[in-house]
């Protein structure tokens, strides 16, 4: 099936794909489809001719671009006039290893963020508004094109994260933010998960704005000793040294900076796991959780990100139920990002929700694809 | 502003409805004539509206138990937190059950190690800060009304505040949430973990206006208080030089923590109400606060201060705290200042591209004629969010409705420049009727479908947000309730 470049062509197979009741996949860059239960063979949408930026304006720090907008494309325009996006999009590319072109889109649709989310939230807190079609084919519009705006429901947020199960999106308008122009990355070697998350928690209720904060145990950065904190500080050159001296003088002088090149995005994409055998999870808790929750893991291979908030964990998949029960009992949320299709079958993206909440999940979905057409099951 | 018809059958049951409420909420219902003009009307003080009768629960189990009664019952629930929304949220209906949450007003737990607080809705906002700022915390928004209105209240209106340039909404700022849904079932959404397993539920709910659910419990995050803020104020001859200059500073990457415009009118009426030494014969004055570290706040400053002088302005920046606080002082009393030239007023809220500013604000001079009416503008300039006041006098024949229209044309203008109709304040019954000029029927419909998600019966602040209000259809069918459609008693707006 050739791609889709117009709306109109959406709406169209849409109503098609209603008519029928026949579900479908959306797809556009492929790097993501491996994510969340495996869909089996039905028909694909693909949507991979919806690409392009379609107004950019610096000055109102405003970009609207087409749904399937390659991520390089967008990172370097806005780079090009000194701005990056609002939320710091992860590439799981590499970790899962797909061939394919990273998508605006696919960002969103998986709430893919990485180390940055610690500062800047997800896309959920920077998408201002888009265009979509919903299971109906109908086409609508939601949110706004200006920065603040609380006018009607947020839908926004719903598709943030929904896996494209809700609707086909059509067009996107992000808030954009001005790009620091330096950064440093502060790291504490050999210091046990404990210690190195207390310091990372330490730097988080700090009024440094810092913009990565993780733990890395020594086998995912050898030469470190036991595990090495990390921190990533951001501003213009003097502000820079002013926040680093305040570090030193929040964590003491064995602070040393970071002089190689950036860990952070290797860390927020997941590459780290990327040749690591085995499972691949993603456990959200409360930062101060981080150690205890490491160590009843008992992973061989894992790390800490957001202050603590984010464990990556490698497993083998008969963990798979031990994971989801820790995760609970700590009342976060295990996602399983990197599988095979039959453990993914097994056990979904996430943990079943409490029924009711379950249900209103449910409702929600239905509100926008009633015959549940739009990637059925994935999320 | 229409409001909804009410249905006289349920007011008819008023005594039971009361004496059941009282079985619930023993000692929690307000159903005396008094009492109840209390709870007449929210901030928006031109609508008023006896509710049926009030209830104040003292945990989630009784506000469950009272959804429960109104779902069998197909009572309207009107929810209500301090009463200071600007857009008639909590404006009462008089065959409805209004919901007061003021009596939950405990901080559940105060975590420092994750950076929360968890609270009960009825929390102010300013008590949330007030709790933590002894270790050096604070919660960052910060609406006007912040030592009044509650938490609660700002989940459901997604408020927003001064600082929101630099650090968020409401939305921005919050980690879960547990709501009590139309039907009564307790459902909890996120956590401190910051995931929710699922769609983002909190997302939608926040500024759903109390259309879908009744907040019980908040998670909020708390950030450390910048150890620097200075505060620059910048006054220039034209309107145009100031928008210019406002411009500039976004395009140039300084993220003030506010920036605050006032027109000549405003700093006029505000410098002779309070004195905080704005500049006489001043067209347009900004206010801007830089928060940070040391030099992050000395960096922005020393831009700021280049920026307002190439674009024409004379800024002078804050000395000691006590000028600080002068400075931001008329700026909070914009709304006293203004009330002493007119008896009334209303305050619209819009937002702007930044660069419409100019258009826009010949436009609203062109409508002042037309109408007849006196108006001044302050506004959030970093974000585009549009405060035009009008002043009039309710008691002259014709004024308050003259001002409603003139209001209704800004927030129309607004759309037409790209804009939206509320920045911050809610759509409420305020702009309910203008909702079609921005979102077409569409737009209007896929919203609708949400609201029927969660509430099928239409029953939370129905005549609240959406124009017309049609029957929650799902796949063709009509959800039916006792044989009657969905609130019959509902005009078609």
């Amino acid at each position: 099936m050739s791609a889709m470049s117009k709306e109109s062509e959406i709406v169209d197979f849409v109503r098609a794909a209603r008519a029928d009741r026949s579900p479908f996949e959306i797809v556009a860059g492929s790097t993501r489809r491996a994510v969340g239960r495996p869909l089996g063979a039905i028909p694909k949408l693909d949507v991979s001719g919806l690409s392009g930026i379609l107004k950019y304006e610096p000055e109102e720090l405003i970009l609207t671009a087409a749904p399937s907008t390659p991520l390089a494309e967008i990172v370097s325009v806005l780079a090009a006039k000194n701005q990056r996006l609002g939320f710091d999009p992860a590439d799981w590319s590499q970790l899962l290893g797909s061939n394919g072109v990273t998508t605006l889109a696919g960002a969103v649709s998986c709430d893919a963020s990485g180390s940055g989310r610690l500062r800047h939230g997800g896309a959920r807190d920077s998408l201002l508004g888009f265009h979509g079609v919903n299971g109906l084919g109908a086409s609508f519009r939601a949110g706004g094109k200006v920065v603040k705006n609380v006018t009607g429901f947020d839908l926004p947020k719903l598709v943030c994260g929904a896996y494209g199960t809700l609707c086909v999106l059509t067009e996107l308008t992000f808030r954009v933010y001005p790009r620091p122009t330096h950064f440093a990355v502060l790291a504490l070697p050999d210091v046990s998960p404990e210690i190195g998350f207390a310091h990372l928690r330490k730097i988080a209720q700090s009024a440094l704005e810092p913009a990565g904060l993780a733990y890395l145990p020594g086998n995912i950065a050898p030469g470190t000793g036991q595990g090495s904190a990390l921190i990533r500080l951001e501003g213009a050159s003097q502000p820079l040294e002013e926040k680093i001296a305040l570090a030193h003088g929040l964590l003491g002088s064995a602070v040393v900076r970071f002089d190689g090149e950036d860990p952070f995005p290797t860390i927020g994409n997941g590459e780290k796991f990327a040749r690591v055998e085995g499972d691949v999870w993603r456990v959200m808790i409360a930062p101060s959780d981080a150690p205890r929750i490491a160590k009843e893991l008992g992973a061989q291979y894992w790390l800490g990100d957001l202050a603590g908030g984010l464990l990556w964990v490698a497993a083998p998949s008969s963990e798979g139920a031990r994971i989801r029960k820790i995760a609970a009992a700590a009342n976060g949320q295990a996602m399983l990002l990197r599988a095979s299709a039959e453990v993914r079958a097994t056990h979904g993206l996430y943990a079943p929700q409490p029924p009711a909440l379950a249900a209103l999940n449910r409702s929600v979905k239905a509100a926008f694809d009633p015959l549940s057409l739009f990637n059925p099951g994935r999320l | 502003m229409l409001l909804p018809v009410t249905d006289s059958k349920i007011v008819a049951r008023r005594a039971d409805i009361v004496a059941a409420l009282e079985t619930i909420v023993p000692g929690g219902v307000v159903s005396d004539k008094s009492g109840l003009s209390t709870f007449d009307s929210d901030a928006l003080s031109a609508y008023h509206q006896m509710p049926l009768v009030c209830v104040l629960p003292a945990d989630r189990h009784q506000v469950s138990e009272v959804l429960k009664y109104a779902s069998a019952e197909g009572i309207p629930i009107v929810p209500r937190g301090a009463g200071t929304s600007l857009s008639g949220g909590a404006l009462p209906r008089e065959d409805g059950i209004l919901i007061g949450m003021g009596r939950m007003k405990r901080i559940l737990e105060i975590d420092y190690e994750n950076g929360c607080v968890v609270v009960e809705p009825g929390v102010t906002n300013l008590n949330i800060t007030k709790a933590v700022e002894a270790q050096g915390f604070y919660y960052a928004p910060d609406p006007s009304s912040q030592i009044a209105c509650t938490i609660g209240g700002n989940v459901a209106e997604n408020s927003g505040g001064l600082h929101c340039l630099k650090y968020g909404l409401t939305t921005n700022n919050l980690l879960g949430v547990t709501i009590v849904l139309p039907g009564g079932e307790i459902v909890t959404m996120g956590g401190k973990c910051g995931a929710q397993g699922g769609l983002d539920l909190l997302g939608l709910v926040t500024g759903s206006e109390g259309l879908l659910g009744i907040v019980v419990e908040v998670v909020v995050k708390i950030l450390r208080k910048a150890p620097v803020t200075r505060t620059l104020m910048a006054s220039f001859d034209t309107v145009q030089a100031a928008g210019t200059c406002v411009a500039a500073i976004i395009a140039d990457g300084v993220v003030p923590a506010a920036m605050e415009f006032m027109d000549g009118r405003a700093a006029a009426a505000i410098e002779s109400y309070n004195q905080p030494g704005y500049p006489a014969g001043a067209e347009a004055i900004l206010i801007i606060d830089a928060d940070g570290v040391e030099a992050d706040v000395s960096y922005a400053v020393s831009r700021i201060v280049e920026i307002v002088a190439q674009s024409g302005g004379k800024s002078v920046e804050a000395t000691d705290e006590k000028q600080r606080a002068r400075i931001w002082s008329g700026r909070k009393a914009a709304f006293a200042a203004m009330g002493r030239l007119a008896p009334d007023m209303i305050c619209m809220d819009g937002t702007i591209p930044r660069h419409a500013l100019p258009q826009v604000l010949q436009e609203m001079e062109k409508l002042s004629e037309q109408y007849g009416l006196g108006f001044c503008n302050v506004f959030h300039a970093g974000d585009g969010n549009l405060h035009p006041l009008i002043i009039f006098d309710v008691m002259k024949e014709g004024e308050f409705e003259r001002a409603e229209a003139f209001g209704a044309d800004i927030l129309r203008l607004c759309v037409k420049v790209g804009g939206v109709l509320s920045g911050e304040h809610g759509v409420g019954i305020e702009k309910r009727d203008l909702m079609t000029e921005m979102f077409s029927e569409a737009d209007l419909d896929q919203q609708h479908r949400i609201k029927c998600a969660f509430d099928s019966q239409g029953l939370f602040n129905p005549g609240k947000v959406f124009p017309t209000l049609s029957a929650c259809v799902e796949q063709g069918h009509i959800h039916v309730h006792g044989a009657q459609l969905p609130h019959p008693h509902l005009p078609r707006f």
